[in-house]
């Protein structure tokens, strides 16, 4: 402690109950207390910090904004937090060859904020993009709404300074296409936290659309609503964002923050296509008869940017209006062939009744990639057991249909144990090979990803609080 | 350990794959030892032909036995030499396996045995109204094997991204002869990202016998143009101005005066023999989204004064347009008897001044070199044309290749845009890389490859001895002579 000190300088040094209680969670339902939380401010001390925690035998738990949803920042067996929130610089734009250079601790919407004026954007936009971190994206693989048209964080990293376990700093990846070597920056965008602290990344920047149409329909049956995104990308749509929400989900945004969908409805759906004008404009008249013809009651078009906004207010508003439906909720995040999600659907359906839990589903419909969120009382006795039976219930009948258990949120503390019904023993060898040529002690994240017979003591199971505004 | 003796190893790889299936005899032995890196070339001691993975697994288990090194190879159209055999050894020709086993259209994926012909995936998936979208210049005899093993690229990728980018997952056979599957069709495979690891590690840390590849849907509208320009900087200029104004064309491919003259005498694509260069530019999409398109991208070209802006205006002419640059590569045969395609890759900003580089480096080593490449990536292909007949001229040849690959990486490049490293480059690898990064990727290769079996002298240079100097200056090319391992 006294050389982390040094290191970092007081103030940047937690070790108080009171203090160090802010990062025993993160957005899961699971919670373990940090001994040690430091605060570098740089890739120096980041370095001097791996190394002095290292010769005192302490794991190392890189965190960004704590805003995972897989307890991939809970450490688990205790020790070090090395929070990235001071490394949160804009180091530079590049907007000729289209890539920005910035510490792990900026926010992801600065990055689009920084670079909205001279017409860029960057892609991957999670949900909580106004709160969580690069760093924490990166390490995460994070998708959001659009990721459907602009792919996850791993298609526009291109770069990353890692230190690894002794404290070396090494550059993997760089700006050209295709870096000679093995692609290292690709295994370490997702890793978790499980082979190295990024303390510098290199992202692609992409150009703002001209523009941007919106549209939402409403269905009688998730059955049709389900056909319909399948109809609408095999019609050679391929839409910027194709969101889903269902009844439950609709009662809770109409109580909580009223978007004028109908409460009688199944399901609506809500596309967005960008674009050259020539192009959003006839790609939203197909939409709009791909989905007339799969049964929509009605398909309504945002005619200006103010309906456009009103259309998303619902969608970005849901997850903290499902708080008007019971005090808790455990989201889930299970990614389906889009050819199967209609069935997959109807497969939650029954999950709900079997295990007697209500859920509401508000989901990317066009990537698969499911978010069945469990709503209970923790307070009700066997509530949360249930709770997590009926979501290993979910996610194996993802798995089942060729899917698999995460689709953004990674796997860290809360699914670990699932990784055997998506990988052999020889797949996770594999793994645990690349792990170990990268932290030959598992220093870094222990406990995360990879699934463990004994189960950590020092978890617990929390309920989880609907933050304010959170949209998942 | 008891090393396993040769023949003893050939009876067992017969028993495992049929006895036609193992190659032993010279003769049959020479058509191996070398790819497209014309200038280097060693002969396996072994050839085998596995049909299945399980076979591909065996025959690994058996070369380990034997302490035998394992060179996987496809259709051998490399370009830096990463399928020939420098130290001898086995050499799995994967071409037998190549079976499409899956067209899932409403997924829009495709299993494949590695053996698959690039094209003929596409011709395929056509049916469906489908595309494998890498489409590198061999695409007609290279297969999707090799294809994964050098992250290959081709004309398209400047829209569709390289071979990485559509590998869903795969089965590998790793060097203790496991079979492993990494990756899963579904977005974002939860675990390490061992599938995009495995594309671009040139069969050095395991040999991949199934292969899940995303397929794209065709667009329903092509539009091509042509453009002529008086100079190479006149055409690079229009290139950075396009992608600057926003527009992302399929792709953006150059052709400068040395080739179009070669073309012009081999095939009458229709360039004008005596213009600096041209530009070809493919946009897709929908109908009406293009001719505006076209007539934006051709304001930014009018800039530079074109000769000539011509649009192709049926299929048929398109085909014309494209032929003259599939075909460069072979029309330069009517120039010189050899070539070396160079590989490199600059930011697309720099592309001007590069290109004047080349030039100069031309100049001061007194060679021709002809230049086609995917300028809308900034990826260059400056083939360097000589008679490897004259004496010393293979030095010369080899050093101005390096001077061109140094230029691009002092521009703030890479010595590789989509050919791979191989032997070529691998020590090269050192301009791009400090010692404690290529650690790092050693490391890796330990992990998969602990006995260095598996593709040994490709892609990552050896350990430097601390103190030691980087010597790239002679061509670092050295190759096992043609002598038998147990010889």
């Amino acid at each position: 402690m006294q050389e982390l000190r040094r290191i970092v300088g007081d103030a940047h040094v937690l070790v108080e109950d009171a203090d160090v209680i802010v990062y025993e969670q993160d957005g899961s339902i699971l919670q373990a207390m940090p001994e040690i939380v430091v605060l570098p401010a740089d890739v120096t001390q980041v370095s001097e910090v791996i190394r002095a925690a290292r010769r005192a035998g302490f794991p190392i738990v890189p965190r960004g904004s704590g805003t995972g949803l897989a307890g991939g920042a809970v450490p688990a067996g205790g020790g070090v937090v090395v929070s990235l929130a001071r490394l949160n610089r804009l180091l530079g734009v590049d907007y000729r060859n289209r890539t920005a250079e910035l510490e792990p601790g900026v926010i992801n919407l600065e990055v689009t904020k920084g670079v909205a004026k001279a017409g860029f954007f960057y892609a991957p936009d999670p949900s909580s993009q106004a709160a969580c971190s690069i760093g924490g994206n990166l390490a995460n693989n994070s998708g959001g709404p659009h990721t459907l048209a602009y792919g996850v964080t791993t298609n526009h990293a291109l770069g990353v300074e890692v230190v690894l376990h002794d404290g070396s700093i090494v550059w993997l990846g760089g700006t050209v296409p295709d870096v000679p070597g093995y692609d290292l920056c690709g295994v370490f965008v997702g890793s978790e936290g499980t082979l190295g602290i990024v303390t510098r990344a290199i992202v692609r920047l992409m150009r703002a659309r001209e523009d941007v149409r919106t549209l939402l329909a409403i269905f009688d049956s998730m059955d049709s609503a389900t056909q319909a995104v399948v109809d609408i990308t095999a019609a050679g749509i391929v839409p910027a964002a194709l969101e889903m929400m269902d009844k439950t989900t609709i009662e809770a945004v109409e109580r909580g923050a009223p978007a004028g969908y109908p409460r009688d409805a199944e399901a609506v759906l809500l596309l967005e296509v960008e674009g050259v004008r020539e192009y959003t404009e006839r790609a939203l008249r197909m939409a709009h008869e791909v989905c007339t013809r799969a049964g929509a009651r009605q398909v309504r078009a945002a005619r200006d940017e103010q309906e456009r906004q009103a259309l998303w207010k619902g969608r970005k508003g849901a997850f903290g209006a499902l708080g008007t439906l019971a005090p808790n909720y455990y989201v889930m995040d299970g990614v389906v062939p889009r050819s199967k999600l209609p069935q997959t659907m109807r497969a939650v359906a029954e999950i709900a009744e079997q295990y007697q839990v209500r859920i509401a589903n508000v989901f990317h419909a066009g990537d698969g990639n499911l978010h069945p969120n469990i709503l209970f009382d923790i307070r009700v006795p066997g509530a949360l057991d249930r709770v997590i039976e009926a979501g290993a219930a979910i996610l194996r009948a993802c798995v089942a249909v060729g899917g698999s258990l995460t689709g953004e949120h990674g796997i860290g503390l809360e699914k670990r144990d699932y990784m055997e019904w998506l990988f052999s023993k020889d797949d996770l060898e594999a793994m645990t090979r690349v792990r170990l040529a990268f932290d030959p002690q598992r220093a870094f994240n222990p406990g995360k990803i990879f699934p463990t017979p004994v189960s950590c003591g020092e978890v617990r199971r929390a309920p989880a609080r609907i933050p304010e505004g959170l949209w998942i | 350990m008891k090393v396993m003796d040769r023949r003893t190893l050939v009876a067992r790889l017969r028993e495992v794959v049929g006895a036609p299936h193992v190659l032993t005899r010279p003769e049959d032995l020479v058509v191996y030892e070398q790819d497209a890196f014309l200038v280097a070339h060693a002969s396996p001691d072994i050839v085998v032909l596995p049909g299945a993975a399980a076979e591909v697994g065996t025959v690994i288990a058996l070369a380990r036995a034997a302490g035998v090194p394992v060179i996987a190879r496809g259709a051998g159209t490399g370009l830096n030499g990463g399928s020939i055999p420098v130290a001898g050894g086995l050499m799995l020709v994967l071409t037998r396996m190549n079976r499409i086993l899956e067209i899932d259209a409403r997924s829009r994926l495709a299993v494949v045995e590695p053996g698959v012909v690039n094209i003929d995936l596409s011709a395929a998936s056509a049916r469906d109204g489908l595309f494998y979208a890498p489409d590198p210049g061999s695409q007609g005899v290279s297969t999707i094997g090799g294809n994964v093993g050098n992250n290959a690229g081709g004309p398209h990728c400047l829209a569709y991204g390289v071979t990485g980018n559509h590998v869903l997952g795969m089965e590998v056979v790793l060097s203790s002869g496991e079979i492993m599957t990494v990756g899963s069709p579904a977005v974002d495979a939860p675990g390490y990202d061992l599938a995009g690891l495995l594309v671009g590690s040139e069969g050095t840390l395991g040999v991949i016998t199934r292969i899940t590849v995303r397929l794209l849907r065709q667009a329903e509208a092509v539009r091509t143009l042509l453009a002529v320009f008086e100079t190479i900087d006149d055409a690079s200029q229009t290139v950075s101005e396009v992608i600057a104004a926003g527009i992302v064309p399929t792709a953006m491919e150059m052709i400068d005066a040395v080739v179009m003259r070669a073309v012009e005498a081999a095939i009458h694509a229709g360039y004008p023999a005596d213009a600096g260069a041209v530009l070809l530019i493919e946009v897709e999409g929908h109908v009406q989204a293009l001719p505006g398109l076209m007539e934006r991208i051709a304001a930014v070209a009018k800039r530079h004064r074109p000769r000539v802006l011509r649009q192709a205006n049926s299929a048929r002419e398109r085909e014309l347009l494209w032929k003259g640059r599939k075909e460069g590569a072979g029309a330069l045969g009517r120039l010189a008897p050899s070539y070396y395609l160079h590989d490199g890759v600059v930011p697309r900003t720099k592309l001007p001044e590069v290109m004047a580089k080349v030039a100069a480096i031309a100049r001061t080593h007194g060679l021709v070199i002809g230049n086609l490449f995917h300028a809308g990536d900034g990826n260059l292909h400056p083939t360097i044309l000589f008679d490897p007949r004259q004496p010393g001229m293979l030095a010369r040849v080899v050093q101005a290749g390096e001077e061109i690959l140094r230029a691009c990486v002092a521009a703030g490049g890479s010595i590789t845009g989509e050919h791979g490293v191989g032997i070529e480059k691998r020590e090269y690898m050192r301009w791009l890389f400090t010692e404690a990064d290529l650690q790092a990727m050693r490391r890796v290769k330990d992990a998969f490859d602990p006995t260095g079996l598996l593709n040994p002298g490709k892609l990552l240079p050896d350990v430097m001895s601390s103190g030691a100097q980087a010597d790239v200056k002679s061509p670092a090319f050295s190759v096992r002579p043609r002598a038998g391992l147990w010889s």
